[in-house]
């Protein structure tokens, strides 16, 4: 199993959720791939690529093929593929080692170009998860048979969290406050790393923790797509199309 | 694109920056002490006496860290560490690393699969240095490895 690796160039991505009806991300990742296979570019897929927790297994098959074959393809051209497990595909934790080609693993140390960063998916800091993983588990499955059938459900969600945020920002004099995923990224930054790069909450960030260092997040690519871009030590969160 | 500050999110228990200077001693072979270090900044070269001269176990750098067995055993430290160049390490007590392993859940992965790495490497260094084909160096490495292996009336801990 890897956790300690050394990327010149990387991209990185996180929640596609792939076989979910509510996921977009096959329609896009075609191109993506093309462009991280034309720039040189190593991939790192940061957790919930594929959705093994609410898909059903025929709608995750034939989505995913498309997926796979871009994989395939980077790997046969020299690039590296690492997959970083996240909850929605957590039964991956049983298979942390080379899985044709592709590195299954927990979290990443990468360095590149003297930068340390930490790659993660970053359920493991979501207070609902961590309370009772196993409801977790059981009410996100729950919801598989709903997003079937009203894949609009997610928008609502997204709407709900979005607005979320930006209450709790509203009262907190526009700054945005520190959430559970900066204070993790604060904790992971004080032992010696430049950067801290999450995916989970489908929110695209890039912020400065004031004591050093940075915590970014990936995003999603259910609707539209951002992506974090690694190139000898630089930096830097990206929006597809852009 | 999404760029922003947030304020800051408080302290961190008993954690605590220090910086070092080069040659420096972070801690000393022999002392009750019951920290442990990370290394946020700079190398650190680990190294300790032996019957035939001083010993270099290991050169570390940014992330790495050290001194987890005095913490983890309470024991003397069995080795010493000094910075090499100018060297920032974060210092953890007892208490702040039940804390950090409370919220930083990889930490305790990573701990883990360095002590276990640790073990595997001296296994085979012992194996090496105590068969026929083993280099000067390792061949003095395996009789450090032994002269620590004998009985002492207080144990020491790296």
């Amino acid at each position: 199993m890897i956790i300690d690796t050394t990327q010149e160039r990387l991209l990185v991505v996180s929640d596609l959720h792939v076989g979910n009806p509510y996921s977009a991300a096959t329609r896009t990742l075609g191109d993506f791939f093309e462009y991280a296979e034309a720039g040189g570019y190593n991939l790192c897929i940061n957790g919930d690529g594929f959705e093994i927790l609410q898909a059903r297994f025929a709608s995750l098959a034939a989505e995913s093929a498309s997926v796979l074959r871009g994989i395939r393809r980077l790997i046969e051209r020299g690039a590296s593929v690492l997959y970083v497990v996240g909850n929605h595909d957590i039964a991956l934790e049983n298979f942390l080692s080379a899985w044709s080609g592709i590195q299954i693993t927990p979290f990443l140390n990468v360095t590149s170009g003297g930068t340390r960063i930490r790659i993660e998916h970053g359920h493991l800091y979501d207070p609902s998860f961590v309370k009772s993983p196993r409801v977790y588990e059981w009410l996100t499955r729950a919801a598989g048979p709903l997003l079937h059938f009203y894949p609009d459900v997610y928008r609502v969600w997204t709407s709900y969290e979005e607005a979320k945020q930006r209450l709790r920002g509203a009262l907190r004099s526009g700054t945005a406050p520190p959430s559970v995923y900066h204070e993790a990224a604060e904790m992971l930054l004080r032992r010696g790393f430049d950067a801290v790069v999450f995916g989970h909450t489908h929110q695209p960030e890039d912020t400065s923790i004031p004591s050093g260092g940075r915590y970014l997040n990936c995003g999603t690519w259910v609707r539209g797509g951002s992506f974090v871009e690694i190139d000898r030590g630089q930096v830097a969160l990206r929006r597809w199309g852009d | 694109m999404f760029k922003k500050l947030i304020t800051s999110s408080g302290e961190h228990g008993t954690e605590l920056a220090r910086t070092f200077a080069d040659a420096e001693l972070i801690c000393r072979e022999g002392e009750s002490s019951a920290e442990m270090f990370v290394i946020r900044r700079g190398s650190v070269r680990v190294f300790k006496a032996s019957p035939r001269g001083e010993l270099e176990l290991a050169v570390l750098t940014k992330g790495d860290f050290f001194g987890e067995m005095s913490v983890l055993e309470g024991l003397p430290r069995d080795a010493s560490a000094q910075a090499v160049g100018e060297a920032e390490v974060l210092v953890m007590t007892a208490g702040a690393l039940l804390v950090r392993l409370r919220r930083d859940p990889t930490f305790a992965f990573e701990l883990l699969r360095r002590l276990s790495g640790r073990v595997r490497s001296l296994n085979a260094r012992l194996v090496a240095a105590l068969g026929n084909g083993g280099e000067p160096q390792e061949r003095r490495f395996g009789e450090a490895l032994l002269y620590q292996s004998e009985p002492k009336e207080s144990g020491t801990a790296v």
